[in-house]
């Protein structure tokens, strides 16, 4: 699995700390190493930073005289629980006292980038955080241990490899003596950095694979954990920004009389996007925002209609897309087969729908800014700032706050909200804090794009699927996603073989001889759309998992075993399979209840799920039991994986039961959570997570348990009433869910 | 000019009589806490408790305000069963991202205060109002049932 040293993008720096502590600097990154030769791992206080205060940029742990362990992390907390796994994997290989260790967000630097992108951004998408740091984290923790080893080996004048390590003490066993990592600390940053620790072996963890406690949830219970939104600096006024009702319309001419009379009200700015009315307070500005007249240009505004969209993509869907993968001979398959069937499907826009609103603060002076925001992008917000800004990176101090909720929407590579606040800092040269309303938030725009798919499949007599077709309609950003192997190649830094340029992944997993899939990258640059939590799985996977039931069920297949028997040569997607059915009891439901079953393989994990519900007359569901098993790897803390993936469940439920934004001639319909629900506490069934033990490197979490969850449940409802899923949300269709406790 | 009693102390904000609470609290009184989620009720984000009773403070304005006892997440520890609802959420691993979850504190707080042995019926009704994105229903329901069960 992973590889041990250091590769040519990463290097320690190592000093003293005035006080006594030891500091450690992780290089990184493809663009700022620092001026060092990536080549030559460089040693500790000789070519480097070695001021304090250098130091101090590029921190990535520090090791205090009282053995307290403060890691900075380069991945964004979202939710997902980054600031609590990642300093597990630095503790566990540093043996470190997980009882001493603390974390918060790392500055915005190079060496904090993923080395999942390239070393090149920090960038919390694509569940990339834990398999993208996860080797690197490793040995920086090995590393600082072995200077530990070393510091106390000197110390006593015995041999390193007599000495052992544990919970953040380094034993002398033959002479009876020990020393705290807080005691050695100082003369640690004395010894050389070792290019090569040893990594551990997986069976020896202690901290990798424990249920460990969110670092973080004591301030998320107090009230005291500061996201975006709390920031609060001297002088600080609040923006809200009027919006012209369709994406990308121009404000023309603009009436601040009314709104300047409000008191506190204090200026009024027009920026790129809109005007801004800043004042002293968010009551206060938003009064002013109400009063504000402002006649849009909209020559150039998008007219995005929904209606329009689904009939646009609904022909395109007669038409051939970009191939995104070719095996075999689909036309001869075809024309030999006993049966060849289609189904079109059709999916609207959604909004992400944090529960923390976007917001941004900007201190801006004309020679130097700060700025505080939650961001899974602050590599590229930050870029975006300067420009708009004019100041150099190194004028800018970004810091990336907590998000309360992230879903893609703060992971925008174009920065829209980022650069609306810049835009109205530097009109308003006083620092400020940009708030969205939830009005703002939901009619924003950067959605889950619309999407069309069409399945076919040719089946010989006996119900053998011999030939599969999948063509997809979605908007750009999102369709770049078709590219996830080919990513996930390039990440392992190799060209990736020829074959895989065409075998771009959309998620169909079976073993079929004959397949064609290709996709319409629809280019809507006045429909700003976005990734959402799963992205474009979310449509296909929907697809794909229905039809196979739709095939099976016609040939008198069960579901469950006509997958079984198209996945002979994907053993982890089998397990979990048939990990999920077993603790589902597959098959064995009476009641007038009913069972569905999908699986997919979603950034290198894997994931089998059971809806079982049942279906009254009049269309209500009620949920009975929602079960999922997984394999992601090497799990590093295996409640948060279980959390992410209940969270999972009910993210993808809100979407398939409500998840639909509108467009009216441009004009978004839903405004809040009355007109775009939620799923909500007395709707959740129970909820139950297997996962399957492994050693194998950690694949991603955040997203794995949203895709399988739709197609799950419409499979469920198939087989309850017979009816055939075909579009989204389930609420256009007729059904509501049922109360899980009526009275 | 309005005084409010917040957190067992008087406080006199000088804001307009629309104003809501929840902006009272968070821009003038700088308790950030409770948060903003919807400004119309709709997502529990703002839940403060008003003379005990857990209220929306993003729809009260601060005229409303006046002449009650306001209890918000930062002092909610100062009760006992606020404190158990603390820990319990910490050691299930309820928050997430964490945004609504003072919210959550605040709603689950009032319920068990009201009611020592809430059902799963009455956790449903006392619970619906609090939208939690992340979809961290199912531990907030075990750890209301688990202080119930266990220490109440």
């Amino acid at each position: 699995m992973s590889t041990s040293g250091f590769t040519r993008r990463q290097f320690l720096r190592v000093s003293a700390l005035a006080g006594g502590g030891l500091l450690v600097a992780c290089g990184g990154g493809g663009g700022g190493g620092g001026g060092s030769n990536p080549n030559n791992p460089q040693p500790p206080g000789n070519g480097g930073p070695s001021d304090a205060e250098q130091f101090t940029v590029s921190e990535f742990m520090r090791i205090g005289s009282d053995g307290r362990i403060h890691i900075l992390v380069g991945a964004s907390e979202i939710g997902q629980g980054a600031l609590t796994s990642m300093p597990m994997i630095v503790a566990e290989e540093l043996d470190a006292d997980w009882d001493l260790v603390t974390a918060e967000h790392s500055p915005v630097a190079a060496r904090f980038n993923n080395p999942y992108f390239g070393g090149l951004l920090q960038f919390t998408v694509a569940s990339a955080t834990t398999r993208g740091y996860f080797d690197n984290q490793r040995q920086v923790g090995a590393a600082v241990r072995q200077m530990l080893v070393n510091a106390a080996a000197e110390r006593w004048q015995v041999s390193a490899d007599s000495l052992r390590t544990e919970r953040g003490v380094v034993y002398d066993d033959l002479n009876g003596r020990s020393a705290s990592y807080g005691e050695l600390a100082e003369s640690a940053a004395n010894q050389p950095v070792p290019s090569n620790p040893p990594l551990k072996d997986p069976a020896s963890y202690r901290i990798i694979g424990q249920s460990k406690q969110r670092k973080d949830a004591a301030e998320k219970v107090n009230g005291t954990h500061l996201y975006g939104i709390d920031v609060d600096i001297p002088d600080m006024l609040t923006a809200v920004i009027a919006r012209p009702p369709r994406f990308f319309g121009q404000a023309l001419s603009v009436d601040s009389n009314a709104a300047m009379a409000v008191p506190g009200v204090r200026e009024v700015h027009t920026i790129p996007s809109g005007v801004a009315v800043v004042a002293d307070d968010y009551w206060s500005a938003e009064k002013g925002r109400q009063a504000l007249e402002v006649s849009w240009n909209e020559l150039l505004a998008g007219r995005t209609d929904s209606n329009d969209t689904r009939d646009e993509y609904s022909f395109k869907l007669n038409l051939p897309g970009v191939p995104i993968r070719v095996d075999g001979l689909v036309p001869v398959a075809q024309l030999a087969a006993a049966e060849n069937r289609s189904a079109d499907y059709f999916f609207p826009f959604q909004a992400h729908a944090a529960m923390e609103p976007l917001n941004v603060t900007v201190d801006y002076t004309g020679s130097k800014a700060d700025i505080w925001t939650g961001s899974q992008s602050p590599t590229l917000d930050k870029t975006f700032a300067s420009l708009i800004l004019g100041l150099l990176p190194n004028q800018i101090t970004f810091h990336t706050m907590s998000s309360g909720g992230g879903f893609g929407r703060r992971g925008n590579p174009l920065a829209d909200y980022v650069r609306d606040a810049c835009h109205v800092a530097k009109a308003s040269q006083k620092p400020v804090k940009v708030m969205w309303t939830r009005e703002d938030d939901m009619k924003g725009g950067y959605y889950r794009p619309a999407a069309a798919v069409r399945v076919g499949a040719s089946m010989d007599n006996q119900g053998n699927i011999t030939a599969w077709t999948h063509r997809a309609v979605t908007q750009d950003v999102t369709a770049s996603l078709y590219a996830e192997e080919l990513l996930d190649t390039l990440a392992e830094g190799q060209l990736p073989p020829f074959k895989e340029l065409t075998d771009l992944e959309t998620g169909m997993p079976y073993d079929i001889d004959n397949v064609l899939m290709d996709a319409h990258l629809t280019l809507k640059p006045q429909m700003p759309s976005l990734w959402m939590r799963s992205v474009n799985k979310f449509t296909d996977v929907f697809a794909q998992e229905t039809f196979i039931d739709d095939i099976a069920v016609s040939y008198s297949r069960d579901p469950y075993q006509y997958r079984r028997g198209m996945l002979a040569s994907k053993p982890r997607l089998l397990a979990v399979l048939d990990a999920a059915a077993q603790a589902a009891n597959w098959g064995s439901t009476g009641g007038g209840r009913s069972q569905g079953i999908a699986v997919l393989n979603h950034w290198m994990s894997y994931v089998a799920q059971v809806v079982e519900l049942s279906v009254s007359d009049d269309k209500v569901i009620t949920l009975h039991r929602i079960v999922s098993a997984i394999d992601v790897g090497t799990a590093i803390n295996p409640d948060l994986v279980v959390a992410q993936v209940e969270s999972a469940v009910i993210f993808a439920l809100t979407s398939v039961f409500y998840g639909e934004i509108e467009l009216q001639d441009g004009v978004v319909q839903q405004s809040n959570f009355d007109d775009y629900k939620m799923l909500r506490m007395f709707q959740v069934p129970q909820i139950d997570t297997v996962v399957l033990p492994s050693n194998e490197s950690p694949g991603g979490v955040g997203e794995l348990g949203v895709p399988a969850l739709g197609p799950a449940l419409a499979n469920a409802i198939f087989a309850a009433t017979g009816e055939k899923i075909r579009e989204l949300p389930l609420k256009n269709l007729g059904y509501t869910l049922a109360e899980q406790h009526p009275a | 000019m309005f005084t409010i009693r917040v957190n067992g102390e008087d406080h006199t904000v000088d804001v307009p009589a629309d104003k809501p609470l929840l902006w009272v609290l968070r821009e003038d009184l700088k308790l950030t806490g409770s948060k903003y989620g919807c400004g119309q009720a709709l997502c529990g984000a703002c839940t403060v408790h008003v003379d005990d009773q857990p209220t929306r403070s993003c729809v009260m304005p601060i005229s409303a305000a006046e002449g009650h006892n306001i209890t918000t997440v930062e002092a909610i520890d100062q009760q006992q069963i606020g404190r158990l609802v603390q820990q319990a959420w910490q050691e299930l691993n309820v928050p997430q991202c964490g945004y609504c979850q003072s919210g959550q504190v605040m709603a689950a707080t009032a319920l068990l205060t009201e009611n020592r042995s809430p059902s799963d019926r009455d956790i449903d009704e006392a619970m619906s109002g609090n939208i939690c994105r992340c979809g961290t229903y199912a531990r907030i329901r075990k750890a209301i049932h688990k202080i119930a069960d266990e220490q109440l």
